[in-house]
């Protein structure tokens, strides 16, 4: 078990040397079933030839979620075993989330097809790629009524799939459960472009989302992410950008927030048009909406959302005063019936406070095809009524991801052919007649446009697991259509991307080829400066409807079904990974929970665990319960991504279906799903189950955990005096002495607890990690980014319930103060929690096997053949971060998942204690290549551990503290550095932390 | 001692038993050993016991394990230095215990060593004189002598009345 | 010359109604003689117990430590709580019989023998439990002192390697005491034996014959054993109250640890020493030898430990809110009225309030009254133990960290097991050696004299 790595099981000797040859002097072969030649190139210099145990990087696109983020794929012995941020790409700047993570396990995930499978009767029976594009060719031709059903797709496929459509005149239809429409069509309604519009995060001062849900879900997570973590640090002056949140429920984004200001749902566009007409002298400062303008004041905002008006008028002042500032509009996590108007409203508010073209772009260009689902409810009516003889379904899963009420399954099987481009099953491929399994986006070609002026290459990094008989969409439909008469124009998908990005490529700028070759080394086609001039407000050419918009009755309490942070709208459910992931906002893995506030709970004598039944107009779900403060006492949250009926192992029967309760309802005009539609009754089942989540206290209960700094407090002395001596110090060995009553100082450093004593002889490095809490948005990419790089293994629902979750990085969140009942101040804390490599580790001398000692180099090694077991080292951890294998975990994991594993890294046995080693293998290539390639140490940022290369928050930094010109160095020199726990117990933790800044005074969370 | 033989009387009283040996001595007998079924320190006491040479053996012993315990402890921690929660190399208070163990554990071991050198135990060689009521309710002598005098020890000891007198011969085991 | 004999009124001796020397033979061997059904049944049972207890071992063996229900941050459970009752237990064997040796108490004789089987067997138990506890059994040997393939020896600042030692010494020190204490009286046993059993009592009483010069060297080997042992019997659960108090873990680390656990083990040790000797005096009929006299002892030395628990509890919580320290402070009171106040109340109640019935005579006197105090007691001690282990791992420092620990079915086996394992070594002491020191017995009897008591010579 332990080394699953080599060529053991699964691949191929054959394939094994095809792919050394692949990477042959960089010229390199994909092995696509075509099998042409084409050119794959490695990131860094490319070695002769593939050395064992030496991994070669690729750059590529991320194709997880519409972000379109660059990445590095780190290859082993020709198998993908690890994906990261590409820092040279504009969108993501090297940053990646736990869902980009995932995608790996959906390379190697073991429920994608084997092959091509073809319907008889029943079953599927698995077919040869010439046979199924023959029966494909066949029933085009003879089929009367074709419809394309996409997804989100980048450009190159988007033409083919035009062109190809166009040519056997069929009909195109889009569908993306989680789309931007309403933003989208409020930008055309406002502004006359087809994109979307661009915020400029970081560089605003004051921050207002109306419920968007920007740092999981929405058009960029990654990029707004790091924005938010850029706008709200602290700089050295002491000036830090200030995140408003309005909405009836606290995301995590919402968590972030500096403030809370609790509307109702629905009222986004009352309190922004209420702003607006607060902060325009005159409503024509809102030009054509000026009619608009006058009909809201602050007071019609007070009335519709429930805050008083003095909140809003005060909140106002402060939009226009407190320049740039930057309001987004209700997200993808806030689709009410009135959504665009929201959005237009949100614009409008923008545009009055002057925010456009300073922190908001309205770029012209399209990117992406726009999705909508009044189109596939005009789909499924020509489907019911029989005028579609032939179906195709790519990238886009229906049956699950629409209300049932839309019907969507009953017409799609009204279609005599249905067709499947899914890679892996899922509920609509279960309906489907042929299955033509695409390519992972690892092992495939394709080109993203993520923005305007942004194109990217998407490269294949390996080839297809060779467990899998797949075949990359483009091609099919490419020969296909040869098979059909029409000429695409090109052989490969390949060939038409490049024959794409040829004909675009401007001569002036250099020769195609070498700019093509460049653009596979950065990850970067092209990138053309942001925007020109932005464009005026224009007369809207539709209706639209500001009011609150009604939720469907029966019902006391309105239902939030949003995107999950960690499902999206369900596409990422079959991942262990993911599914093993707290949550970032309840900490729950595994299963659904309906999100209630603790005071209406209380009010209808429910407690946490009860099993409720959820009831709708339009159906109900039995589902557990979870207190959340941090949503309003009127409203419940489910999340979208459980309830999975055919998608996999690791989605069935986890958790339930949260549109199983939504009517099927397009948002006018845009078109887009309505997700907040109805109100739900809740009643107790008088069942009862344990939440599987990791979260023992939500109070900190005033230690020295998670502390917080006023920014009114920043450079004060008073702080200088308590923590001088320490901080000195801290610059030179990391590990201080604890500032104790009488003469203890003296009676510190113990002896040895610096370094060890053998590490006095020579100046080695010692290695610290500093995360800075101000950054933090407690996004847990590191989590996943963690799982992924140290073979952490997974251990399932039961086992979390028994209080055995492994990941090596917990995110701990602790509430400090939120309130649901009026605007003010929220303060919630997130705490990134690793092994702290004690000084004086407590977990070291308890070891009766010597399994866990201290390097020369700080780090509290963990030597998994040492151990016995003994779990004693667990017991004294007072940051409660060994996890112990129980059982071997990693028996249950399937081919090909095991793929994944990182070659560097010891699969732990049944019976050992296990923590984080600071990525020791990381280290240690950085360190041997140094000496080796250049025969010197090694630089600072050389190494970087997967979290920190994961973090988008740029929260995290690692480096050798002996180095004073280290990052790690510099950024622990700031006032805001403390340890955990450190001043009551003398650990002496290797990892710092940099103290959140608060704008409110903190109460808690200094130790007294 | 092929000339000599011994005599075993067994007596029911304690006092009979403690003037049996004490005349049996005044009268110049040597091989003189006593049975008892219990730790009697009259016997003793009239076959002029002093101190049993066992102490030393507790003492050297227990010494030696105080200093192997610390010599083990120290020399295993230089042998291959690793720092543990930023602890000296060599934490003697933590190594206290270990000597201290083995101090006992040493020390009870060479008592137990000394106790069988020093009784001749365990003893294979079947009981040449003995008589199971000695285990249970009787004192026994058992007296050495040149056939010459062994008149005289067998009226020493029926003066005392014993429950039984008879001819042991051959050598007594120890 | 001759002895002065005191003329000591029979009914101040230990056991007035016991005759003559003939007679503790007599009675004392008896119980060696053919078992009757009652102790094959008996035995039946703890050979099925013991079926159990090693079907739940290997069945964990098999699946891996996680069909227990410990986890993070519970890492110690039912396993180790069992280990530190049985290690208590183990202790007043070792305690009556040295201590109460070396201070020549009265009442000692006739209980010291059982008490220090049990002390054995005890040890023989609580030494399963490590290896039962260990995530990788087929390791576990790494703790023992020897150069491994890389001459990397343990880590000897590790209070579980001064366990290895404590444990392995206190073993080997209570066996040979209690050997040693037996080989004049298997002597005896063999001397009235016959057939087989006389075999077996030859080779084992290795040719005692009960000389002079024997006893001579004897008595002393046997002082200086007990000297060794006393200390031994304070060392070993300071050392095991140590695994905990040398942690920083709220509510392990503290310095009344030492006194505090061996005061609780004599406390444990004497009450499962009078359940065990109750039943055994009334079906061998050893009523004479164990009178109301030992219990009235015993039950005082319960009362006093008792007391020293008792101040222990209370010391805890006092310093736990006098310090002023939120952890400390939460620790308590959780321990209290957190999820595991059950755990804590019933040990409360059986180790501190029940015990002060043992104030009233009567009740010191009524053997029943005895038995039932001491199952509660031997039910309390086990509560401490659990409530010291789970309740203080499952609230530390990290809030975010806290959990939840809920023994499986597999722990409660083992734990059943484990008695049956103990009661099954027991029931084979009570037929091969002589459950009561029959020399020592003698010792304290007056010595039959020719000439009446009265006249001193």
């Amino acid at each position: 078990m332990a080394d699953n790595t080599g060529m053991s099981d699964g691949i191929k000797r054959r394939d094994f040397l095809k792919v050394v040859g692949v990477s042959g002097a960089g010229a390199t072969l994909a092995g696509c079933s075509t099998g042409e030649v084409e050119r794959l190139l490695p990131y860094v210099n490319a070695p002769d030839d593939i050395t064992p145990g030496v991994s070669t990087w690729y750059t590529t696109v991320c194709d997880g979620c519409s972000a379109q983020c660059g990445m590095w794929v780190r290859t082993r012995e020709g198998r993908a075993v690890k994906v990261e941020g590409n820092p040279n790409h504009p969108v993501s700047e090297g940053g990646l989330c736990s869902r980009g993570h995932a995608t790996l396990q959906h390379l190697y995930n073991p429920d994608r097809f084997s092959g091509p499978m073809v319907r008889e009767g029943d079953v599927l029976r698995q077919g040869t790629w010439e046979e199924v594009e023959a029966l494909l060719a066949a029933q085009l031709g003879a089929a009367n009524g074709v419809m394309f059903i996409g997804g989100r797709m980048g450009p190159s496929l988007d033409q083919l799939v035009d062109t190809f459509v166009t040519a056997i005149g069929g009909t195109r239809v889009n569908y993306d459960a989680v789309s931007d429409a309403p933003l989208r069509e409020a930008a055309r309604i406002a502004y006359g472009g087809s994109g979307l519009p661009r915020y400029d995060v970081e560089n605003a001062r004051l921050l207002l989302s109306f419920g968007n849900d920007f740092v999981e879900t929405g058009s960029s997570p990654v990029a707004h992410n790091k924005g938010l973590a850029r706008m709200s640090a602290a700089d050295p002056a002491g000036s830090k950008g200030r995140f408003v949140f309005l909405g009836p429920r606290l995301s995590l984004t919402g968590q972030n927030a500096d403030e809370w200001i609790p509307i109702r749902p629905g009222s986004e566009a009352a309190v922004a048009l209420g702003m607006a007409s607060a902060i325009a002298d005159d409503p024509s400062a809102a030009g054509p909406y000026a009619n608009v303008l006058q009909s809201y004041t602050p007071v019609t905002a007070a009335q519709a959302s429930g805050i008083s008006e003095d909140a809003i008028r005060e909140l106002a002042e402060r939009f226009s005063a407190e320049a740039p500032s930057l309001a987004m509009g209700p997200g993808v996590g806030a689709h009410h019936r009135n959504a665009t108007a929201a959005n237009l409203a949100v614009m409008i508010l923008n545009h009055v406070a002057g925010n456009v073209g300073r922190t908001v772009y309205y770029d012209a260009q399209v990117s992406g095809a726009s999705s909508s689902y009044a189109d596939m409810e005009g789909a499924i009516a020509e489907m019911a009524s029989g005028q579609v003889g032939v179906a195709m379904i790519h990238g886009a899963n229906p049956a699950y991801s629409m209300p049932p009420a839309a019907g969507f399954a009953e017409a799609f099987a009204q279609v005599p052919y249905k067709v499947s481009f899914a890679s892996a099953m899922d509920e609509t491929s279960a309906m489907a007649d042929l299955i033509l399994p695409d390519r992972h986006f690892l092992e495939a070609w394709g080109d993203s446009a993520p923005r305007a002026g942004v194109m990217a290459i998407q490269q294949p990094v390996m080839q297809a697991v060779p467990h899998f008989e797949s075949k990359q969409t483009g091609d099919v439909l490419l020969s296909v259509a040869t098979q059909l008469g029409n000429d695409p124009g090109a052989a490969t998908f390949f060939e038409y991307i490049q024959a794409r990005h040829r004909a675009a490529h401007d001569p002036a700028t250099g020769d195609f080829d070498t700019a093509w070759r460049q653009a596979l080394r950065s990850g970067v086609a092209a990138q053309t400066a942001a925007t020109g001039p932005q464009p005026e407000l224009q007369v809207p050419d539709t209706a639209l409807d500001f009011a609150v918009p009604l939720f469907d009755a029966p019902g006391d309490l309105t239902l939030l079904v949003h995107p999950s942070a960690r499902f999206g709208g369900g596409e990422f459910s079959n991942s262990a990974w993911l599914q093993e992931l707290p949550d970032p906002v309840s900490k729950i893995v595994w299963h659904s929970w309906l999100e209630m506030n603790p005071v209406t709970a209380e009010a209808r004598g429910i407690r946490e665990g009860d099993i409720v039944t959820v009831t709708s107009a339009h159906g109900s779900l039995d589902v557990p319960i979870w207190l959340y403060p941090g949503i309003r006492e009127d409203a419940v949250a489910l999340a979208m991504g459980g309830g999975h009926t055919g998608m996999g192992r690791y989605a069935d029967g986890h958790g339930v279906n949260a549109l199983t309760l939504l009517p099927s309802v397009s948002e006018q005009p845009s078109g887009g799903l309505v997700t907040i539609a109805t109100s739900v009754t809740v009643t107790p089942t008088g069942e009862r189950r344990r939440i599987a989540t990791i979260a023992g206290s939500d109070d900190q209960h005033d230690r020295p955990i998670a502390p917080a700094v006023a920014l009114a407090d920043l450079g004060q002395d008073h702080e200088e005096d308590e923590h001088g001596e320490l901080r000195e110090l801290q610059g030179v060995g990391g590990f201080v002495p604890v500032p104790a009553e009488g003469g203890g100082a003296a009676a510190f450093p113990l002896e040895g607890a610096r370094h060890g004593e053998y590490a006095d002889a020579h100046e080695g490095p010692r290695w610290v990690m500093a995360f800075d809490l101000d950054k933090c948005t407690g996004c847990s990419a590191c989590v996943t980014a963690c799982q992924a790089e140290n073979n952490v293994p997974w251990v399932g629902e039961e086992q979390v319930l028994m209080g055995r979750d492994m990941n090596w990085v917990r995110i701990e969140r602790y509430y400090e103060h939120v309130d649901a009942t009026q605007a003010g101040d929220l303060d919630i804390r997130f705490l990134p929690m690793i092994c702290q490599h004690c000084g004086n580790a407590p977990c070291e001398p308890v070891c009766p096997v010597f399994a866990t000692y201290h390097t020369p180099e700080g780090v509290n090694a963990q030597i998994y053949n040492r151990c016995v077991g003994t779990r004693y080292c667990a017991n004294n951890c007072p940051y409660k971060v060994r996890v112990f294998n129980w059982y071997r975990y990693t028996d249950d994991i399937p081919e090909p998942l095991n793929w994944q594993w990182n070659p560097d890294v010891t699969v732990r046995d049944n019976g050992v204690m296990e923590k984080c080693s600071f990525c020791m293998q990381r280290i240690r290539e950085a360190e041997n290549r140094a000496a080796l390639e250049e025969g010197r140490d090694v630089r600072d940022g050389e190494i970087i551990p997967a979290c920190e290369q994961s973090c988008p928050a740029e929260a995290i930094v690692f480096g050798n503290i002996r180095d004073p010109n280290a990052r790690v160095t510099q950024i622990i020199s700031s006032e805001r550095t403390y340890r955990a726990l450190d001043e009551l117990i003398n650990t002496q933790p290797a990892v710092h932390y940099l103290k959140k800044v608060t704008f409110h005074d903190v109460a808690s969370g200094e130790h007294e | 001692m092929a000339t000599s033989s011994g005599l075993l009387a067994s007596y029911e009283y304690l006092d009979s038993t403690v003037d049996a040996i004490e005349a049996l001595r005044k009268a110049g007998f040597e091989q003189i050993k006593a049975y008892t079924p219990y730790p009697e320190a009259h016997i003793e006491a009239a076959l002029g016991y002093d101190q049993s040479p066992i102490r030393v053996w507790t003492l050297v012993s227990a010494l030696t394990g105080t200093a192997t315990g610390f010599a083990f402890t120290v020399w295993t921690s230089v042998d291959w230095p690793l720092v543990v929660g930023g602890k000296p190399m060599v934490s003697i208070p933590a190594y206290v215990i270990i000597a201290f163990e083995l101090t006992i554990l040493f020390g009870a071991i060479g008592t137990v060593i000394g106790l069988f050198v020093l009784s001749r135990l365990p003893s294979i060689k079947p009981p040449v004189v003995y008589d199971p009521e000695f285990s249970s309710g009787r004192y026994g002598v058992y007296v050495e002598a040149e056939s010459a005098r062994l008149d005289e020890a067998r009226k020493i000891m029926n003066d005392q009345e014993p429950v039984e007198l008879r001819e042991g011969e051959g050598e007594a085991d120890a | 010359m001759g002895i002065a004999t005191d003329p000591t009124p029979r009914g101040a001796l230990a056991h007035p109604d016991v005759e003559n020397y003939d007679e503790v033979n007599r009675d004392v061997l008896r119980a060696l003689e053919t078992p009757g059904k009652g102790w094959w049944a008996l035995l039946g049972l703890m050979v099925a117990g013991i079926g159990v207890f090693f079907g739940a071992w290997g069945w964990q063996l098999y699946k891996g430590i996680g069909v227990s229900g410990l986890n993070s941050p519970v890492g110690w459970g039912v396993y180790i709580t069992t280990f530190v009752f049985w290690v208590g237990i183990a202790h007043s064997g070792t305690l009556i019989s040295a201590i109460l040796f070396l201070f020549r108490a009265p009442w000692r004789q006739s209980i010291y023998r059982a008490a220090e089987a049990m002390t054995v067997f005890a040890v023989m138990t609580a030494g399963l439990f490590p290896l039962i506890h260990v995530g990788r059994l087929w390791h576990a040997y790494w703790l023992i002192p020897y150069p491994n393939s890389r001459f990397l020896w343990p880590n000897f600042k590790s209070p579980l390697v001064w366990d290895v030692f404590a444990i392995t010494t206190y073993f080997t020190v209570s066996a040979t005491f209690f050997y040693l204490g037996t080989i004049p009286d298997i002597a005896a046993a063999r001397d009235r034996a016959t057939g087989l059993r006389k075999k077996f009592y030859q080779v084992i009483s290795l040719g005692w014959r009960g000389t002079d010069q024997q006893w001579h060297h004897f008595g002393k080997a046997y002082i200086f054993l007990a000297a060794l042992a006393a200390p031994l019997v304070l060392s070993v659960h300071s050392v095991v109250s140590w695994d905990f108090a040398m942690t920083i873990v709220p509510g392990w680390h503290a310095t009344i640890f030492a006194p505090y656990f061996v005061a609780g083990a004599i406390f444990s040790g004497v009450a499962m020493v009078i359940t065990l000797v109750v039943p055994m005096r009334k079906i061998f009929g050893l009523e004479a030898y164990l009178t109301t006299k030992h219990f009235d002892a015993m039950a005082k030395l319960c009362l006093l430990t008792s007391l020293i628990v008792l101040y222990a509890y209370m010391s805890e919580f006092f310093l736990a809110w006098y310090s002023g320290e939120e952890i400390e402070r939460t620790a308590f009171w959780n321990r209290a009225f957190g999820d595991y106040w059950w755990a804590t109340w019933i040990m409360l109640t059986c180790n501190g309030l029940v015990p002060i019935m043992l104030w009233f005579k009567r009740i010191r006197h009524s053997i029943p009254a005895m038995f039932v105090i001491s199952i509660f007691i031997n039910i309390g001690m086990w509560f401490e133990r659990y409530v010291i282990v789970v309740t203080s791992l499952h609230h530390e420092y990290e809030p975010f960290a806290w959990g939840i620990y809920r023994p499986s079915v597999t722990e409660m086996c083992i734990l059943f097991g484990s008695f049956c394992w103990f009661g099954f070594w027991f029931l084979l002491f009570t037929r091969l050696l002589p459950p009561i020191a029959i020399q020592e017995l003698k010792e304290v009897m007056p010595a039959p004299m020719r000439r009446p008591r009265t006249e001193a010579h």
